[in-house]
């Protein structure tokens, strides 16, 4: 099979099952002929598609920014290439980090308790030096990708559409970021849009970018437990944030830990438990907390009416010096909930 | 032949002194009224005929001509049955031409009693500023009292109000004041937990300034605002006297003068009940009702954008102007706005517990609504979490009357100093005595935290409030670390 017949058969956008079996009983040149003449069973655009010339597919991705990096070639990411479903080809923006990469993933509707942890591990992950892995949705994922970015680290956001499309749209200079300080990656062609059976083919690429999967909150059916299972198959470590039982946001995770999953029992624990996997992590943690108060805000953050309970110091002395640190940069706020800054980008 | 009683009309809730003069002559029984009545007015000549029958007067089988004077300005309601009837047996020679020299109001019974229409205050400040007595229903006494400096004449019927307004010293029992109509605030001692925005609501009572509470369902906003009159200090006569007079124009007594006012419309009102208006002459509304006191909007996200556009003019200029045809009406409405909304539709965005249903985009116009002049008038802005179980077994806080006496002491510092801290204007602010550390820190949250020029104003003004909390002459860093805190992150 030659790579330019590869090329254009990854970006006619076909199921990448589908193409997995037409180039192994048939060839992706004659898939491509049998596509494009419609003795296979395939949409206008896909016929179009497969006629397309891989010089003008090339040059297309070259002028956006996008690289096509095929299996078996050096670049192609080592962990993801061992996998009997690897896609053919992968688009990539920015590129791929060369240290060891976490997963994060989780629900789209997550809490405010999720959302912060998902921010807080990012950060942490960013701040010792590995790699994060996610796909860019709402919710846990792109709490993650905010973390790494916080952390000054290197992410990978997997989109479920076309290296150039956004989705959902707010979420595109968060993406144009990661592409800068690490990679956005997709197995999809230039313009595929966001239909929905392309999120959780995707997820296999997730895990397959990463040494270990963390899951922070997930409902039973969703994507995040998808990609938790794909990586129990896969071969790799699985950790899940524990929740309380009778919150729908966590009954994937405790599933999870049920099953087998490494329950996470805080930021720190987690760094401590992925090392075990991962090895020992290119750098050393930021020393967080120091003082009463930032000890009193924890690894996920509090209001200040419990911090003042906490401490049993009056609310407006409390109110004051957590705008202090916020001012000075060392405390986020988001609503009523203050949380310990990360090493800023 | 010709007899003429002084009584009130409205307008806005102000009292204008009416002329009811009667003359009798002339052959033939008819009657004639004057003076842009209104049809309740109108029909007085019915009340009025009946009401003598009854109190064994008999009507003047001559011509009638009552005149409303001045007569250009529009009168309303059955107030001025009692200075008609009083005219008309005057003018007719039955009874002494003394009893004309009232100030009368109050709408008769066929039977000859008398009851109280709108504007007994009203009435006795009419008569105070003329040094004339005054007669008015029963009923209206304890509305009426609220004037000092008055010789005020209750009366229960026709002929007790002749007896009282010719012979003086009135021997009719009052009866007791009504129930008090106005709710009475709910204490802080039965707020569990909240501590953040306690702090806010005793900020606010010191300073002035308008509060918002956003939180979750459930949270105890609403209850939280109900605290505030109770942390507010008493009305002084002035603020007593004005607000017992908004309220008398609506028909509303008020007993419990000193207290604040707290109203709540719905976020379902009208625009003429929130503002003032309404058919004919036009009434005060919600706004007018919280004069000197608490307007209180729950669910803020919910009002209608143009009636949340209504409130810019009594907040930035204390008053509302109501338009018709004859001018324009102005009611009073110096106010303290606390409003409570959600965080998102569903209530839960931000909330550490329950996930949030909302869609981002949904989230973000829902936050739009709210934006922009209408925000920018909270000085406060806090977050009000969900009630945590520990909170709810927590013994009780501090009560309101604690909270109270802090809020007096620096509500004493702004009255040395001549204004409320909320109500400062740039050129104040920039006067204030700051210290270095609150400066730099200033300094420093307009780089870090992306303060604007309003929010600049906005934290200066809370910290003058906290620092009057604390009893010191000039804002330390401590002071303007607290309003930093307190001014809200969206």
């Amino acid at each position: 099979m030659s790579a330019p017949a590869r090329l254009v058969l990854a970006s006619t956008g076909i199921h990448p099952e589908r193409s997995r079996q037409l180039r192994q009983e048939i060839g992706a040149e004659m898939a491509l002929e049998q596509l494009a003449s419609g003795r296979l069973r395939a949409s206008a655009r896909v016929r179009t598609a497969a006629a397309a010339d891989a010089v003008a597919i090339s040059d297309r991705l070259q002028r956006v920014g996008v690289r096509a990096i095929f299996r078996g070639a050096p670049d192609f990411p080592t962990l993801l290439g061992h996998l009997p479903d690897a896609p053919d080809v992968l688009f990539l923006r920015g590129s791929l980090p060369s240290v060891p990469a976490v997963a994060i993933v989780g629900t789209r509707r997550c809490t405010g308790y999720g959302r912060n942890l998902a921010r807080a591990m990012g950060a942490e992950i960013a701040a010792v030096g590995w790699a994060t892995v996610s796909g860019l949705a709402r919710g846990i994922d792109i709490a993650a990708h905010q973390g790494t970015l916080d952390g000054a680290g290197v992410g990978v956001a997997v989109l479920g559409s076309g290296p150039d499309v956004w989705y959902p749209r707010e979420h595109r200079s968060i993406g144009l970021d990661l592409a800068t300080k690490g990679g956005v990656l997709s197995e999809y062609p230039l313009g595929a849009p966001p239909e929905p059976w392309r999120f959780p083919v995707r997820n296999r690429i997730i895990s397959g970018l990463a040494e270990a999967v963390v899951v922070v909150e997930a409902a039973v059916k969703g994507g995040a437990l998808i990609t938790a299972r794909t990586a129990l198959d896969q071969g790799v470590p699985v950790f899940a944030v524990p929740g309380d039982v009778d919150r729908p946001s966590s009954e994937g995770c405790n599933l999870l830990i049920r099953d087998g999953a490494h329950p996470v029992l805080g930021v720190a624990d987690l760094i401590e438990e992925l090392s075990l996997v991962m090895g020992r992590p290119p750098l050393v943690p930021l020393a967080a907390g120091g003082t009463p108060l930032l000890e009193a805000l924890g690894e996920t953050g509090s209001t200040a009416d419990t911090v003042a309970a906490a401490l049993d110091l009056p609310i407006g002395e409390v109110l004051g010096d957590l705008a202090r640190l916020e001012a000075s940069g060392t405390v986020r706020r988001d609503g009523d909930l203050y949380s310990w800054a990360r090493r800023s980008a | 032949m010709f007899a003429s009683t002084t009584s009130v009309a409205l307008v806005g809730v102000d009292p204008r002194p009416v002329r009811v003069e009667v003359h009798v002559g002339g052959g033939g029984a008819r009657f004639s009224l004057v003076g842009l009545p209104d049809t309740a007015v109108r029909e007085a000549k019915e009340r009025v005929q009946a009401a003598l029958a009854s109190s064994g007067y008999e009507w003047p089988s001559r011509t009638v001509t009552v005149s409303l004077a001045p007569a250009d300005l529009p009168k309303a309601g059955s107030a001025y049955d009692l200075p008609i009837a009083l005219g008309v047996l005057a003018a007719s020679g039955v009874i002494d031409k003394s009893a004309t020299d009232v100030v009368a109001l109050g709408e008769l019974a066929l039977d000859g009693s008398l009851r109280a229409p709108r504007g007994g205050l009203a009435a006795a400040q009419v008569a105070r500023d003329q040094q004339v007595p005054v007669v008015v229903s029963v009923d209206s006494y304890h509305e009426a009292a609220l004037v000092t400096d008055v010789d005020l004449r209750p009366a229960r019927t026709l002929r007790e109000a002749i007896d009282v307004a010719i012979g003086g010293g009135s021997s009719v029992n009052v009866p007791a004041a009504t129930q008090p109509t106005v709710e009475r605030p709910v204490d802080l001692s039965e707020v569990r937990g909240q501590a953040t925005a306690r702090r806010a609501l005793e900020i606010a009572a010191a300073g002035g300034h308008h509060l918002l509470l956003s939180g979750p369902p459930g949270s105890g906003k609403t209850m939280l605002a109900r605290c505030l009159p109770g942390v507010l200090p008493p009305l002084d006569d002035g603020a007593a006297l004005a607000a017992a007079q908004a309220w008398a124009a609506a028909g509303l007594p008020r007993s419990e003068t000193r207290l604040s006012p707290f109203r709540s419309p719905h976020h379902s009102i009208t625009l003429a009940a929130l503002v003032g208006g309404g058919n004919g002459l036009p009434g005060p509304g919600e706004v007018t009702l919280a004069h000197h006191g608490v307007l209180f909007l729950d669910e803020l996200g919910e009002f209608p954008s143009h009636l949340l556009d209504a409130l810019r003019q009594p907040l930035e200029e204390g008053y509302v102007d109501v338009a018709r045809r004859s001018g324009s009406v102005r009611f009073p409405s110096q106010l303290q706005l606390v409003a409570a909304t959600n965080p998102c539709p569903c209530g839960h965005s931000g909330d550490a517990r329950t996930a949030c249903r909302c869609s981002p985009g949904a989230v973000e116009r829902y936050r739009r609504r709210l934006s922009g002049p209408l925000l920018d008038r909270f000085d406060l802005r806090v977050t009000v979490s969900a009630v945590e179980a520990t909170d709810l077994a927590a013994p009780p806080s501090e009560s309101s009357a604690q909270v109270a006496a802090r809020v007096a002491v620096a509500r004493l510092h702004q009255q040395q100093r001549g204004t409320l801290n909320a109500r400062m204007g740039r050129q104040a602010l920039d006067d204030l005595a700051v210290d270095d550390e609150a400066a730099s820190l200033l300094r420093s949250a307009f780089d870090q935290l992306r303060l604007t020029g309003r929010g600049w104003d906005r934290v200066r003004r809370v910290a003058r409030t906290v620092a009057d909390l604390a009893d010191s002459n000039a804002i330390s860093g401590s002071h303007m670390a607290e309003a930093l805190a307190l001014r809200g992150s969206w």
